[in-house]
């Protein structure tokens, strides 16, 4: 108890001295500036943002960044509430409820039980991720080569799973990632791998081009198809505190949320999107008068917008203490800290613990702060809501190429995100999601040193990895999840709840 | 049997799986051609080219199997995408690439033109890319972006990115700084986007009008 208060007053410290806390202030309004639009999400937004980091210190641009996702992800559920259009996954859920009291005149209740429900989900996952911070770090520093392979073996496997789609395709797109991490000089040979004899491939493909490739300008490519219909609330959004008969229906719910959300946060795999879907189906299924759902019910957006905040914030955890991103936005944050120079992992929080509780505490100051942003400049938003996308895209095109471009001075950057960009769109066509593909290329590297590791030190004996028992437990749950994800039935049961 | 009666092109039900195979089977393909010459080496000492191979070859797997799998269980279609958008995106990004600084590209050396020439090139290609596009609101919106991106990255953050011509920065007097011709090119084009703007407005309604 000591050493948890010790480490969090040390986070403190750091992030509440006076730089930290204003790039949390600059990352929360950015990320909210940006995750507001409609047609960006936080993934776009990070990747898009990256390189605006690049000079700040690694505590400094890690909070940032954290800024910037907390910023998106509460950016999106006002878009939600107000324009139907969720911002990505995990405002689905807010639309159908939030967008429904927004038309009856109550959007300030939904907009400030959503901020409310977020604070408190995001204060309660803080205080998760500094108690199991610790202890989960301890395992992972036990594991050698043998048992990390494994672990991104299950990584991987429960990203796969937990998302929705095709489990094939998924599949097919990690291992894509991973092939594509290969490209680029070998570290341990110094051949030179995949890169047509160009000079610019054999330090391998740069981490924020393909993200921002895949992310940006396909995102662009594929929203331009599509004809855009947007039904901004002409209701005045009404009272932005919500009355005693509000904050009752509201209190249980936002504290099933954060309870479900930290605990599915945690899997390494999108728990963080499973978590409103999941808080949403219990709602309903508590809820007296079940039929008031989808009509404007209060719970339904206090319970998923707690959950999802709290399982953005739980996703970290995988992240800090083992090393191992569980969605794409924690694959950009692997990226951010490479660059960094600072190797993810349970080292983190030995090696430089004021980076690591540093963090932590930043993201309840970030919180804190986006209550403060977003309530009072309501109105601001509403206003941002209704530039129209073709104005909006070049602007963003725009600053893709500038930031890419920023980070080595390589006009041939440039063009690769371009070029990343086709092939993303033509995945896209193709039914196959990006995300995976980015959490194979980000763990890709790591997974070949490890298994080259574990080779040399069982002299190229392959049975190493189930002889070993807690690599071979981690492989056995991985085997069975991925089984259970084919079997008929089971897919069934989950394809359906993604749909409702 | 229902699924085939539904769809008179025999065998093929899911287009879209299809699609997707190919396309898995060709980057698996690529892939197995580029690291031919790789050493494999062993399983106790791998060589580079063991890894990308397995891969290759897993991607291979999932291709064929999505391909096999579009004849038996009927999917979703492809969907005929505009390609005209994406490739006018491309195009704009080219474009940045090519003229933000001079860029060889086998014989060929473009002149280095900077941001104030780049930004608004990709803003107004890419632009076009829209199906409702209009060429003045493009126009303002370079005008004001421009300077936008200028002072943000090469005044506020100073970003080591070109912002005017080669040629042009050779005629500037010696005795004046960069910085404040920056500053006062941005206000100059923060000044003509207000204008076009304004003046696109007055000409619009005074169309409008006319048509009543």
């Amino acid at each position: 108890m000591e050493t948890f208060l010790s480490n969090l007053s040390l986070g403190f410290s750091v992030a509440l001295g006076l730089q930290n806390l204003g790039l949390a202030f600059l990352g929360c309004l950015v990320g909210t500036l940006i995750g507001v639009l409609p047609g960006v999400g936080p993934v776009a937004t990070i990747a898009m943002l990256l390189p605006i980091t690049f000079s700040l210190d690694p505590t400094g641009s890690l909070i940032m960044l954290a800024g910037i996702y907390y910023g998106a992800q509460y950016g999106g559920s006002t878009t939600a509430i107000l324009v139907n259009i969720p911002g990505e996954a995990t405002s689905v859920v807010t639309a159908i409820d939030g967008h429904e009291m927004a038309k009856k005149g109550r959007a300030g209740a939904a907009l400030a039980v959503a901020a409310l429900g977020s604070f408190f989900a995001g204060s309660v996952a803080t205080l998760v991720i500094a108690a199991l911070g610790a202890p989960l770090t301890r395992v992972a520093l036990m594991f050698g080569a043998t048992e990390y392979f494994s672990l991104m073996i299950m990584g991987l496997v429960l990203a796969v799973v937990l998302a929705g789609g095709s489990v094939l395709k998924a599949v097919a797109m990690i291992l894509v990632g991973i092939l594509l991490s290969t490209v680029g000089t070998d570290l341990e040979t110094g051949d030179e791998r995949m890169t047509f004899g160009l000079i610019f491939l054999s330090d391998g493909i740069d981490f924020a081009v393909l993200a921002m490739g895949i992310f940006g300008v396909a995102e662009i490519m594929r929203n331009l198809a599509q004809p855009e219909s947007r039904d901004v609330v002409r209701k005045p959004i009404g009272r932005l505190l919500p009355n005693r008969e509000e904050l009752r229906q509201s209190w249980a719910p936002v504290l099933r949320g954060t309870l479900m959300g930290s605990i599915l946060g945690i899997l390494p795999g999108n728990g963080a999107v499973l978590a409103p879907f999941a808080s949403y189906a219990m709602e309903k299924k508590l809820a007296k008068d079940p039929s008031r759902f989808g009509k404007g019910a209060i719970e339904g957006v206090a319970g998923p917008e707690s959950a999802n905040n709290a399982g953005a914030q739980t996703s970290f955890i995988p992240l800090l203490t083992l090393g191992i991103p569980g969605n794409a936005v924690m694959a950009l944050m692997v990226g951010a800290m490479t660059i960094q120079g600072i190797i993810p992992g349970p080292q983190v929080m030995t090696g430089n613990p004021s980076l690591f509780w540093g963090m932590i505490a930043s993201m309840w100051v970030g919180n804190l702060m986006l209550l403060v942003i977003n309530l009072p400049m309501v109105g601001l938003w509403v206003r941002l809501l209704k530039v129209p996308y073709r104005l909006m895209f070049p602007a963003i095109l725009a600053f893709c190429c500038i930031g890419i471009y920023s980070i080595n001075s390589l006009p041939t950057d440039v063009m690769l995100i371009g070029l990343f960009g086709l092939v993303g769109y033509l995945l896209i066509k193709c039914g196959f999601e990006p995300a995976p593909l980015l959490l194979g290329f980000v763990l890709g590297k790591l997974m070949e040193e490890n298994m080259r590791r574990a080779l040399i030190l069982s002299r190229g004996s392959l049975s190493t990895f189930i002889t070993e028992p807690i690599s071979a437990g981690l492989l056995i749950v991985s085997a069975v999840l991925l089984v259970a994800a084919i079997i008929p039935n089971v897919r069934k049961g989950r394809d359906e709840m993604f749909v409702e | 049997m229902t699924s085939r009666l539904k769809h008179p092109a025999k065998g093929l039900i899911a287009p879209q799986n299809f699609a997707g195979g190919i396309a898995l089977i060709l980057i698996a393909a690529m892939a197995l051609w580029l690291t031919r010459d790789l050493d494999p080496g062993t399983l106790s000492a791998m060589g580079s080219g063991m890894l990308p191979r397995i891969l290759a070859w897993a991607v291979c797997l999932c291709g064929v199997v999505l391909f096999v799998s579009a004849f038996l269980k009927s999917g979703e279609r492809l969907e005929r995408g505009n390609l005209q958008g994406p490739l006018l995106i491309i195009l704009a990004i080219f474009a940045f690439s090519a003229t933000i600084r001079p860029l060889t590209i086998g014989p060929v050396t473009t002149p280095g033109l900077g941001l104030i020439v780049a930004v608004p090139l990709s803003i107004i290609i890419g632009g076009k890319a829209s199906a409702e596009a209009r060429i003045r609101e493009l126009v303002v919106l370079s005008l004001g972006l421009t300077p936008c991106c200028m002072l943000v990255f090469c005044d506020m953050l100073n970003l080591p990115i070109p912002v005017f011509p080669q040629a042009v920065i050779e005629i500037f007097p010696d005795g004046w700084s960069a910085k404040s011709i920056l500053r006062i090119s941005a206000l100059v084009m923060i000044a003509a986007a207000v204008a076009v703007f304004y003046t696109g407005r007055k000409s619009g309604l005074a169309d409008s009008g006319e048509s009543e």
